[in-house]
């Protein structure tokens, strides 16, 4: 998956587990940037009676570097708090929700934002409501409406956190059997199973969003149109429990347990047994994880899970090739020449995995899910939308599709392009992207998921 | 609230300072500041109840409201980290490790 239980430890803290990250100049207000960060992977709808929320003994957090150091010049803070109104009632509501303020919603959350730039740190809003889980529809009835009035604006930021429906998009079930992509799947070395469309293993799920849209002016400084992205989770350093509330306490400085920048990079890239540390780092230090990137495990894989099928891929690795086009596209942005004279998101020589998106690039008219390798300057990786195939961009890249940026005498196998997850298109899904904030779909009811 | 680079930093520093005294302090009145101590790995009712004798000479107005975490990181050197609210402190103190071990045993 994108980062949904990419890493050991973190695959245990569902709550602090970030999914997915996306960064884009708004479709609709192209003067602001919207960043949204999922957490809570894979969420069944129907998962009562404790539906899903954040955590309370989590700090979240949005970071933007906007100097190229791959340290944090604008951090967004995400503090949750939980109300239950009637302990008594094993009920998360004791009738219809049609408005936040309604008394039969009986455990709500609210949460504190504030942002952290320059050294000091400014409270932006403190109280502001999430929306309930989407229960169903007689429990939450214009569900839709409801949400909407979880949208606040405060400090210039307009801001959202709370349920939406999954917009990833993944063959899970093929591409963790052995990458037996199901398009491919007739040519696999280990079998010859019937080649097939592919199927979204995230479908009809939801996750737990925090989303804010900020004007592009208060996120970049003169000359540097491009930013770096990540999100983060962090927990206190000591997590006790007592026996006579059952509850948990927490001392200690916040300890980050989670980290995501660029999509599939802890997830695909890094080594087992580096995961956990990674996810525990600032993109700052990213430089000791360089091996991972330039010499990328499963690019060796491909030629023997697809026997002679990527020939000059092999003889790539096999030569000990390092692929300096995943280093610009992950760790330093792309500089401006390589994909053609103006497009760029390189934020300078500082290793450090984060989205980069370059700001002054409008939002595309006609936008393509392949983003640059469909010619898509807006798409993925300057920036990631919603509704991005970035499973079978970084599949292709990592096939040597963008290895002839940095060598143009590097010739990408036939079958590269072909390489995907899903085929002929992506797949149908549910409750698909919108065109306005917070951007991700209605969340899936409990009562119609699973039907 | 600290930003990203400033969190890791305060792992290594408090906004308000732990001594050895204050610990000490803040052990004989685990009661009022719902100590807990977890030493080699495992928390240890019996010492919080034998910290919960006396409190000489406590200041009430620097005493923590939350739970105050002592983790002895290494008896033998006295490498002890204090937690308390979002900061942290390192000691090396081996007679305090030793006591605190003592108590467990």
């Amino acid at each position: 998956m994108s980062s949904h239980r990419e890493a050991p430890e973190i695959s245990k803290d569902p709550v602090a587990d970030s999914t997915d990250l996306y960064a884009f100049v708004s479709p609709d207000k192209s003067n602001t940037v919207t960043i949204i960060a999922n957490y809570i992977p894979l969420q069944l709808p129907s998962g009562g009676p404790n539906f899903y929320e954040f955590g309370d003994d989590v700090l979240y957090a949005i970071h933007i570097d906007n100097n190229g150091d791959g340290r944090a010049d604008i951090s967004y803070h995400f503090r949750f708090h939980t109300t239950v109104r009637d302990g008594e009632t094993f009920l998360y509501n004791t009738g219809p929700i049609t408005a936040l303020g309604d008394t039969t919603w009986n455990r709500f959350q609210t949460y504190d934002l504030s942002v952290t730039s320059g050294g000091s740190s400014t409270v932006l809003g403190t109280g502001l409501p999430c929306p309930p889980c989407n229960i169903g529809p007689l429990s939450t009835p214009g569900y839709a409406g409801l949400a909407a009035q979880a949208v606040s604006s405060v400090g210039g930021v307009t801001v959202f956190a709370g349920q939406r429906a999954e917009a990833f998009y993944v063959d899970l079930g093929s591409i963790f059997d052995l990458a037996n992509l199901r398009p491919l799947a007739n040519a696999h070395a280990f079998g010859s199973l019937t080649a097939g469309p592919g199927v979204n293993a995230t479908n009809n799920f939801n996750v737990n969003s925090i989303a804010i849209q900020v004007p592009i002016s208060a996120v970049t400084i003169s000359g540097h149109p491009v930013i770096g992205v990540w999100t983060t989770a962090s927990r206190q350093k000591a997590r006790i429990f007592d026996r006579d509330t059952g509850d948990f306490v927490s001392a200690g400085p916040w300890e980050q347990v989670s980290r995501l920048g660029n999509p599939l990079v802890n997830e695909v890239l890094i080594g087992m047994g580096d995961k956990d540390r990674w996810n525990a780092l600032p993109p700052h230090d990213d430089k000791e994880f360089l091996n991972y990137v330039t010499h990328p495990g499963l690019a060796g894989l491909l030629n023997v899970l697809y026997p002679g099928a990527f020939p000059n891929l092999a003889a790539a690795v096999t030569a000990g090739t390092a692929r300096a086009d995943l280093e610009a596209i992950f760790l330093t942005g792309i500089p401006a020449g390589v994909v053609n004279k103006t497009y760029t998101t390189f934020t300078g020589t500082v290793l450090a995995d984060m989205l980069r998106l370059n700001t002054s690039v409008p939002p595309a008219g006609s936008p393509s899910i392949l983003g640059i390798l469909g010619g898509d300057v807006a798409g993925f990786p300057n920036g990631r939308r919603p509704a991005d195939d970035v499973v079978t961009i970084e599949l292709q890249a990592l096939a040597g599709a963008t290895l002839p940026l940095v060598d143009p005498t590097y010739k990408v196998d036939g079958v590269v392009k072909s390489v995907t997850d899903f085929k002929p298109d992506p797949p149908a899904i549910g409750s698909p992207p919108t065109g306005s904030f917070p951007y991700l779909g209605t969340p899936y009811s409990g009562y119609n998921e699973p039907s | 609230m600290p930003s990203h680079d400033e969190e890791r930093r305060s792992s290594g520093s408090s906004g308000r300072r732990l001594s050895r005294r204050s610990l000490l302090q803040g052990a004989a009145t685990a009661g009022a500041a719902g100590l807990a101590v977890t030493a080699m790995g495992a928390a240890n009712p019996a010492l919080a109840a034998t910290s919960r004798s006396a409190a000489p000479g406590l200041d009430p107005a620097n005493t923590p409201a939350g739970p105050v975490v002592v983790h002895v990181r290494d008896a033998r050197s006295g490498d002890i980290e204090v937690l308390s609210g979002t900061s942290a402190t390192r000691l090396r103190d081996k007679d305090l490790a030793a006591r605190i071990v003592r108590a467990i045993g």
